[in-house]
């Protein structure tokens, strides 16, 4: 695609143009702080400690939850953006920012301040997961469609994309008498006096009769709660898409 | 437009608090943060000791100590069927490398059994230098943090000496500062790279009031091309199929991955170690509030075959002795003990076989420096401790007092 082919499409020029741009990289930017903070905010009191800790991320409650907690920012703002500007990156555009905050709260909270290694407190990515949500409602044009199959393939995703990362601390280890795995070992070594070991929600519940196939039974059951979860999401993004109360100021 | 850039200022500025969401419970102790009824009737600790106080960075301390769970476990307080015996310390400074619970390396979790009695012994490895105050505590499920005693230490050195190299089983030696982290960085920037692509392919083009306008026109066919259609496709279909590609590659690399370990350590109560061979009974207490003074009268049973003196009550880490009875504390630092604290109606020696009314007197402001005089106030109004008694070869034996508590406000 050339530069002619957008400007054929604009229905500004000129100064007009120039200003409108302006507003752009304001919004954007703005935006940027927004769901850094407030995104950022949201999964670390809902997921937190999933995504804060190596020994956390399970086979069962870790791709259960994560997808749950992290398709709903997505979901509002793609409802604002696709509805009134198609722009299709909403998921991509929150998710990104996600990791932005994410990495520097693991970097500087987590690293500087208190001393974690950085391989201890690694963050998931949920990026392919919101590349394939922004195709699917992009090319589908539909929130039921993407209630479905985005939803799905949302939470579907997102063990396999971060297999590569933490599989390597699923390597066992024999310690203490025990078979740990590296990320236990972890938990075991690097003293945290604010969460205890019994704490982990890991590895328990009615999931753990199906043994080896728990994760992509889990990984369903959130991609079913997550056909549910988008739309909802997506009412509230598009409840607060409204200048009503602007207005009012 | 003014209006809304101040409603997104403002948004920005939550946004910017929300950043400093840190970890938490790094820096704070919380040694008095629980009731006192819970400091002194759930884990009794005593004989707490280090190794050394100052350390370099890669050096090894060992905290030994034991503790008695106290039978007389208050109502309120989830029975300890989930605990973690833990070192109180802002954050990784040490690392724990072992754990032993009753001679019994322990990695996990483990029950307790009410009125069992336990040893512990916890090494850890100096990481970085700083002067830090250290206590074992247990995390107690649904109950919180019951403290055991604490102390000083310092550690010299250069912090990036420091090593943690542990064999996997596969025989591989790792590093455990560095494993997994360039990889997870790879992974990251990679996919990053990815999104970010996608973002700017669309944020390159002018965006939202051209667009929102074009869409109330209904030209909004023209605001997604053909190429932007082939690069959702080639996004739907490659995307996943280069994630599952990526998952078993991944699985044929760590063909011996297992879940992650979520088993409880069994560790069985040693052979009794309070309430052997003396017997005690209280049969009243008195706690005299503006005197910080606490009274037991106690029946108590001397079964052993040596005459038995009173030397010690401990109770939530503060020590009343009896001055002149038990080892000498010349040198301890502790600064929980009140060297004169105990006081005894009769300071003959308690003979064998012989059962004696008592009456001891547990003197201090350490009760209201350690916030243990708001037991009167609490909805559980018991006490519970440990009272040491020696023979003349320096034999101990230890008896648990429970009892309920009378406030005296003369
Ligand atoms: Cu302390």
């Amino acid at each position: 695609m050339t530069s002619t082919d957008l400007e054929i499409a604009q229905p500004y020029t000129g100064e007009k143009a120039r200003l409108s741009r302006a507003y752009d990289y304001l919004i954007l930017v703005l935006a940027l702080f927004l769901f850094i903070g407030a995104f950022h905010l949201h999964v670390a009191l809902t997921v937190g400690d999933w995504d804060f800790w190596v020994d956390w991320k399970d086979r069962q409650w870790w791709p259960l939850v994560t997808p749950l907690m992290m398709i709903t920012f997505p979901a509002a703002v793609q409802a604002v953006l696709w509805t009134h500007f198609r722009l299709p990156l909403g998921a991509t555009l929150c998710i990104a920012c996600l990791l932005i905050g994410t990495w520097i709260a693991r970097f500087f909270a987590y690293h500087l301040w208190n001393y974690f290694p950085i391989n201890e407190v690694l963050p998931a990515t949920m990026l392919p997961s919101a590349l394939v949500l922004d195709a699917i409602l992009m090319l589908s044009d539909s929130v039921t469609v993407t209630s479905i199959f985005g939803g799905m393939a949302f939470a579907l995703l997102f063990y396999p994309s971060n297999w590569p990362i933490f599989a390597m601390f699923h390597v066992p280890v024999e310690y203490g008498g025990a078979q740990l795995t590296v990320a236990d070992l972890f938990g075991f070594e690097y003293i945290r006096a604010g969460t205890p070991e019994y704490l982990r929600l890991i590895e328990r519940g009615t999931l753990r009769t199906y043994g080896q196939v728990a994760t992509p039974l889990s990984a369903f059951c959130s991609g079913l709660l997550c056909t549910l979860m988008y739309p909802a999401w997506w009412f509230i993004g598009k409840a607060f898409a409204t200048t009503r109360f602007v207005q009012k100021i | 437009m003014l209006k809304t850039i101040k409603k997104f200022l403002g948004l920005l500025g939550l946004g910017a608090c929300c950043l400093m969401l840190a970890p938490s419970g790094a820096a704070a102790h919380g040694e008095k943060a629980l009731e006192p009824f819970i400091r002194m009737r759930t884990i009794q600790w005593y004989d707490v000791q280090w190794s050394r106080e100052k350390l370099n960075v890669n050096d090894e301390l060992v905290i030994t100590g034991k503790f008695h769970v106290a039978e007389d476990w208050p109502r309120g307080v989830p029975k300890p069927d989930a605990t973690y015996l833990n070192v109180s310390s802002p954050g990784p400074v040490f690392i724990r490398t072992e754990r032993y619970l009753n001679g019994q390396s322990s990695v996990s979790s483990a029950a307790l059994k009410l009125g069992g009695d336990y040893d512990f012994k916890i090494v850890l490895k100096a990481r970085l230098p700083g002067r830090y105050h250290l206590h074992p505590f247990f995390n107690l499920h649904d109950a919180g943090a019951v403290m055991g005693p604490g102390h000083w230490f310092e550690v010299a050195g250069d912090p990036a000496t420091f090593t943690n190299q542990v064999k996997t089983l596969n025989g591989d030696m790792i590093d455990m500062e560095s494993y997994g982290l360039a990889n997870g960085v790879a992974w990251h920037a990679f996919w990053i790279a990815l999104g970010s692509a996608w973002l700017l392919w669309w944020v390159r083009r002018p965006l939202f009031l051209p667009r929102y306008k074009m869409l109330q026109l209904g030209q909004e066919n023209a605001l997604i091309t053909p190429l932007d259609r082939k690069i959702a496709v080639l996004m739907l279909a490659g995307v996943p199929l280069f994630v599952f590609g990526a998952q078993a590659m991944t699985d044929r690399q760590y063909p011996n991955a297992i879940p992650l370990q979520a088993g409880m350590d069994q560790i069985e109560p040693l052979p009794a170690a309070v309430n052997g061979l003396v017997k005690l009974k209280v049969q009243r207490a008195e706690f005299n509030v503006p005197a910080r003074s606490l009274t037991i009268v106690a029946q108590i049973h001397n079964a052993s075959d040596q005459p038995l003196q009173i030397g010690e009550f401990a109770t939530a880490n503060v020590r009343f002795l009896n001055p002149g009875v038990g080892p000498s504390r010349e040198g301890d630092k502790d600064t929980l003990i009140a060297p004169q604290g105990m006081s005894l109606d009769s300071a003959d020696p308690i003979q064998p076989g012989e059962t004696r009314t008592v009456r001891i007197t547990a003197t201090d402001s350490l009760w209201q420096r350690e916030r243990l005089d708001g037991l009167i106030r609490d909805a559980d109004s018991r006490l519970g401790g440990l009272l040491f008694l020696y023979d003349a070869n320096g034999q101990r034996h230890i008896a648990s007092v429970s009892t309920a508590i009378i406030p005296t406000f003369n």
